[in-house]
């Protein structure tokens, strides 16, 4: 039987209020906006989970920015199974040569799909690349990845909202909660 | 572990290296230790440990005996729970259940017990 999603009762505890991610997207978007004075700055998301932060980091950013989307599969994609390998799923919609880049992620653990990521725009030529994570979970790093912008250093915890899924749900929630073990024990 | 390592087209290689732990007293080499990935590109090694507690504990050992005699040395031990959040974040049930129920390995519903070797080993993970 499929267990039916209660958005309330199936978070164990709340990480990262609504505020605390409101305010900290705040301090973010000053630094970012301080480091690219005077340059115009092309913020790359990548789908699905960065979305909501995306969104809000944007808009607290003061320097001309320009914004483009990404989706890269995720291994374990059904989409994906065929090759084997990760694939480019939603390139760039326009050049980032020459172009101050900015990676905006909801969440770096392994580093595998940022590290893959990196050297695929790197290929593209941009002037700069930098990274800025909403998370940053580093109990599960496996690639050692230099991150310049941290909205929040997490344990090692299952965690769901403001983007993140788990099963494709949450992502609507306007916290980071971290799930109750039984939802997806009881899913398998 | 070795498909994930594939799909992120990260370079690999399995057991390349063997690092010698102990000797007798003539010098002959009584214990090694082989991780089990090497990653190139990386600089790191992995070793996996989806083993009963009794040899989690024997593989700790050895890792920190080696990083005494190799402290350069970049080794990443990969814990069950470790596999654990790498299934769930890839929505991989069906392997975490064939990784989970071999002889030998982890054992359903013990798993508390046997990963608690590794920091927080309580946790559920991403």
């Amino acid at each position: 039987m499929v267990r039916p999603i209660d958005l309330a009762a199936d978070i164990g505890e709340i990480l990262v209020t609504e505020e605390a991610l409101q305010a900290r997207i705040r301090e973010l978007g000053s630094q970012v906006s301080a480091d690219y004075a005077g340059r115009p700055l092309t913020l790359v998301s990548v789908l699905k989970g960065a979305l909501p932060f995306m969104a809000d980091l944007m808009r607290r950013i003061t320097v001309p920015v320009r914004i483009d989307l990404m989706e890269v599969s995720s291994y374990g994609g059904t989409s994906t199974e065929s090759s084997g390998l990760v694939r480019i799923l939603k390139d760039l919609s326009a050049t980032i040569e020459g172009e101050d880049v900015l990676i905006v992620e909801d969440i770096i653990d392994t580093g595998l799909t940022l590290n893959y990521l990196l050297r695929y725009l790197r290929g593209k030529n941009p002037r700069s690349l930098r990274i800025c994570t909403l998370l940053d979970k580093p109990a599960r790093r496996l690639v050692d990845i230099s991150v310049d912008y941290v909205g929040f250093t997490i344990p090692d915890q299952f965690v769901v909202g403001y983007g993140l899924d788990y099963g494709e749900y949450y992502r609507n929630l306007s916290f980071v909660g971290v799930l109750r073990p039984e939802v997806y024990t009881d899913a398998g | 572990m070795a498909r994930i390592l594939d799909f992120y087209q990260v370079r690999w290689e399995y057991e390349p290296h063997t690092f010698p732990i102990l000797w007798n007293l003539d010098g002959a080499v009584v214990e090694s230790f082989s991780p089990d990935f090497w990653l190139p590109d990386l600089d790191l090694y992995l070793e996996m440990t989806t083993l009963r507690q009794k040899l989690v504990r024997k593989k700790n050992r050895k890792l920190r005996r080696v990083l005494e005699l190799y402290p350069d040395l970049r080794v990443k031990l990969f814990y069950a729970r470790d596999f654990r959040a790498l299934m769930l974040k890839y929505g991989k049930f069906a392997l975490y259940g064939e990784l989970s129920g071999t002889s030998g390995q982890v054992v359903p519903g013990r798993d508390a017990e046997t990963t608690a070797a590794g920091p927080d080993a309580d946790e559920a993970e991403r």
